[in-house]
This record gives structure tokens, sequence and C-alpha cells, in this order.
């Protein structure tokens, strides 16, 4: 009996539904990486087990921030009943705790400065399984019946015995089919969750793509100023805007923005402003050609890269950057380990056209999980036209390892960044790619 | 004898209404009943039969004077999109719509355009749609 309980209890959790993007559920979190107010955050939001019930919030930073408010707003988009708080980025952060009445679809609106994004998510609560029902009801009915089956032979009366020992094989079997037959029925979608098809039904995968747009407000950003790049993104077969991004290594979209040279990368996260609509500001010191790459990814679909390149013109500022320094502060700034030189090693030291090459780089203690991974390697070729990003998928630990196959011979760019206690650390350098021996 | 049979029917009924009700469970239509609240205005959507081709969609605006509205959907899975039709009032906050809307069974984004004296608000809600 205690065996039958327990694969109950093992085929009920199985049973539970896998949680979809955007959704919070307890015990799944909602993790969205925004570059906002010029800090690289990660917004957290925990699930509740009940509505109403607690919504928990925090904003982790992943570089030195004092003091960064970030403005909470938690929105039903069905009856538009809207609670408000503030939460401190840190890297370590308290919750803010914010009531919720009902499941379904929301809206959480962060602000900082003098920017908002506005992020859709789904609040879910589990519901209680009719089929766990049916199991733990049949399996008490035939405890009851049997006892009572056992009582009633006990004092010679067959007849009656028979029906309860007959009831008690009947709540056996419907315990059994249930645990049998339920993992073949769909489980009860959460309380809350979107409305989808039943899987055996769903034959499609992979939405149509997204055009998408990428450009600067002003279209001349002057070297040293601000300027905001806009990602517009167009759903290609009914040209309505695209507003079912998942979150893709926890963002939106992950968007690189590299000068011709390489010398300046950002590795930012657009907020989302609008449906179809992202927006992340920026600044860059010397004048010349940007490539802008961003990655996304629609919900039930692949990966997709759009590229894009813009002009920024005026003189050189003072505090045009250079790949090496040190810029704590800055989102997605690239930075070296205080005075140390760090060079990743190749295996082969001459990578090898279409052959996977092994990148290694040494990391200091306390590497934390950035973006869900360890370490991330982000590779362009030399004109912009390529574009990749690899990942350490192991725990953090004294080195990160990639392996690539770099596509095609020739001067490949490259940046591995890592996140330590307080700050992100970038390490660029470059990879001449050889052509494989002909034959 | 008898009493014995009795016990294995009333057995094999449970287990029928309880395979029945197992089997069911996953393949009933219900009406759909959906809010969405924006800025502007409140709309309740009401399909009393969901299903595809020919649908009566009522709207119910609980927030805001909407003087028009027009409902149009979109199936993002296949990127499938349907024309505007336009509902007619019928008393004020309550608009009926009859058209073609959801040409196939699957997941659609019903769109809501309510325009008003305080200004035009699109709304959406998402409906599982089943033949
Ligand atoms: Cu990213």
């Amino acid at each position: 009996m205690i065996r039958v309980l327990c694969l109950a209890a093992v085929l009920v959790l199985a049973l539970a539904a896998p949680a979809a993007a955007h959704t919070v559920t307890a015990g799944t979190d909602l993790r969205i990486a925004q570059t906002i107010a010029g800090a690289e955050v990660t917004v957290v939001v925990k699930g509740t087990t009940r509505v109403p019930g607690p919504l928990r919030i925090g904003v982790i930073a992943y570089q030195p921030v004092s003091g960064l408010p970030i403005g909470l707003e938690v929105r039903s988009v069905e009856d538009g009943r809207t609670v408000t708080g503030t939460a401190q980025a840190a890297a370590n952060p308290q919750y803010t705790q914010l009531q919720v009445e009902r499941t379904g679809p929301h809206e959480l609106k962060l602000s900082a400065g003098n920017e908002t994004a506005v992020i859709p998510f789904r609040v879910l609560v589990e519901r209680d399984s009719a089929g766990a029902f049916l199991i733990y009801g049949g399996l008490f009915v035939a405890a009851v019946l049997l006892v009572g089956g056992l009582l009633t032979g006990a004092t010679a009366r067959p007849g009656r015995a028979m029906a309860l020992a007959a009831g008690a094989a009947a709540g056996v079997t419907v315990a059994a089919m249930v645990i049998v037959f339920e993992s073949q029925v769909p489980a009860p979608p959460p309380d809350g969750a979107a409305p989808a098809p039943a899987p055996t039904t769903s034959t499609a995968e992979g939405r149509p793509y997204v055009q998408a747009r990428m450009e600067t407000v002003p279209a001349q950003p002057e070297a040293g100023e601000e300027f905001t790049l806009r990602v517009d993104l167009v759903d290609g077969s009914t040209g309505r805007p695209v507003d079912d991004l998942t979150a893709h290594h926890e963002a939106l979209a992950h968007v690189v923005v590299t000068s011709e040279d390489g010398r300046y990368f950002r590795h930012v996260h657009p907020l989302r402003t609008a449906p179809g609509h992202l927006e992340v500001r920026l600044s860059a010191g010397r004048p010349g050609r940007y490539l802008a790459h961003a990655e996304l990814e629609r919900e039930n679909s692949g990966g997709q890269l759009v590229a894009a390149d813009f002009t920024v013109g005026g003189p050189a500022k003072a505090s045009a950057e250079s790949g090496t320094v040190t810029e704590s502060g800055k989102t997605g700034a690239p930075a070296t380990q205080a005075g140390t030189t760090v060079t990743p090693r190749l295996q082969p030291a001459v990578p090898i056209a279409g052959r996977p090459t092994t990148i290694d780089l040494d990391t200091p203690a306390g590497v934390r999980t950035w973006l869900g991974m360890t370490g991330h390697l982000l590779i362009r070729g030399q004109d912009g036209r390529f574009f990749g990003h690899v990942h350490e998928m192991g725990a953090p630990g004294s080195r990160v390892r990639f392996t690539f196959s770099f596509p095609e011979p020739g001067r490949y760019l490259a940046w591995v960044q890592y996140a330590t206690a307080d700050r992100i650390v970038t390490v660029p350098f470059t990879v001449n790619v050889t052509a494989p021996e002909a034959k | 004898m008898i009493k014995r049979w009795h016990a294995v029917a009333a057995a094999a009924l449970v287990i029928a209404a309880v395979a029945l009700y197992v089997v069911s469970r996953s393949t009933a239509a219900e009406p759909v009943n959906l809010t969405t609240t924006g800025s502007r205005y409140t709309a309740t959507v009401l399909i009393a039969d969901p299903a595809p081709g020919q649908v009566t969609v009522e709207i119910k605006v609980s927030k805001g004077d909407a003087d028009t509205v027009a409902l149009s959907a979109v199936m993002a899975e296949m990127g499938h999109s349907t024309p505007e039709i336009s509902a007619t009032m019928r008393e004020p906050g309550r608009f009926v719509a009859v058209g073609e809307l959801f040409p196939m069974s699957g997941v659609w984004e019903l769109s809501i355009r309510l325009d008003g004296p305080a200004g035009e608000e699109q709304l959406a809600v998402k409906t599982l749609i089943t033949e």
C-alpha cells in the first residue's frame, strides 16, 4: 500500500504541467535580465502557491550599484488592479512582496531613472489534480471497505462481506486505473495558464520569422552622447508587432554592440517599452561604424539573430573606452581582473576552420551564474558578418571552457564574459583561423 | 450468487463512470468568457459557441464609453490573421459581432479595438478554439 501511494505521489508530481515562458508559479521563478539606468540587473519574480497571495520580486545587480531603486508595478491585465512597490538592486537583493489577487495575465512595470520597461507574464497556481483525488479517494474507499469487509467477515455475514470486498476491489481498481492511464491523459493546466492545444494535436513547430529593424535615436549619435538603440519586431506573416518573445537565456533579447575594430563592446538587455518594441540606452566615445547583433527567440520557436550597423559621428571624447581598461559601473563594459592579464588558451593553438577548437580561461574564485550560465563566449567575424554565442555549461570553478568550430578561415574578435560577486568581467581576444590543409 | 453478481456489476459501473469522466475532461469545448483591462477600457469577450467558422461574439465594455468596437484575430503559431469585423452596438456598453474570426482550430489572439471620447485602445485576449 505504501508503495502504491509513493507511486501515486511520483505520478502526481510528474504530471505537473511544464512551466512555459513568462510564467511564474510556485518553484518556478521568472528571471529577466535588463539594462536599466545604466546598470545590468536581473529581475526575479518568485511564484505564489495561492491567490490572493504574495508575489516576491527582487532585482539582482551584477555590478556595484549604490542604492539603485527600481519602481515596481504589477497590474492584472484582466481586471486592471495594480499594486506598486520598490526594489533595491543589490548583489543579494531583498525581495519586495506584492499581493496578487488573481491568476492569469499580468504586467510588471519597472522604472528606474527615466526609463521604463513593461514585462508581460502569467501568474499560475497549480490546481488540485482530479487524478490525485481519484487515486487517493479510491484507495481510501478501498481501505475503509476492506476493514469493513474483514469485520463483517469476522461476524460471519459472508454476503455483506463479499459486497464490501467487491467495493474495496472497485476502489483499488479505480486508483490503479487512474495511476496507469492518467499519464496518457493531459494534466489539467495550472490556474491562470495561457490557452494551449492538447499536446497531441499540436503539430506546428516554430512560428513565422521576425522582421526586425534596429536603429538608433538619433539616427546618427554623437560620440560621448547617450543614444537609444531601438529594436522593432514585426511578424513576417501577419505584419503585427511580435510580442511573444521568450525569456531566452534569461532575457527577451541579448544585444551585443561592437565597434568595427572591436575595441568597444557592450552586451546589453533591452527593455520592452511596448508590444514589439525594445529599447536600450548606450553611449560610445569614439566616432565610426558600429555593429549591433540581437539574439531573440519567439515562443515555441528557435532562436533568431538580427544584425544592423550604425555610425557614431563627431570628434572622439576623452572618455573613449579601450577594450582592456576596467570600466566598472558602465553596462557590459570590458574589464580585466585587477592587476592581471589573463589570456585564453586555445587548443589547437591555431584553430582550423570547421574543426572544434576549445578555449580555456582561468577565472578567479567566486564566479556566479549570469544569464543562466557560468560563462559566455561571444564571437564576431572581423567584418561583422558572422556572430556566435557559446556557453560554458558547467558549474562555476577555476576556469571556463568553450568548444566552438570557427566556420571559415580568417580573423575573429572574441570576448569571454563571466560574473563575479560584484562585476561582469569581459576578456577580449582575437583568433586567427586557418584553412584545413588541402588534400 | 446473485449478490456477488451485483457487486461485480456495481464495480464495473464505477469503473465505467470514472473512465468516462477522465476522457470527457479533456474534450469539452466551453464558452469563452474573458475580461481584459487597458488604460482606457475594460472589455469582456463572450462567445457562447466557440468553434472554427462563423461565430457570434459579444463584447461588454464595463469601463470607458466606447462607441466603436472592432474585432480581428491572429493565430501566432501559424502566422494567420483575419480581417477586422465591426461590432454593432446593441445598447450602451454592449456590442455584438458576427463573422468568421477563427478559420481553423488552435490558439487565437482576439484583438479588440475600442474607440470613444477617451481615445482609441487595442486590447487582446487569448483563447483556444477547437472543433
Ligand atoms: Cu545577454
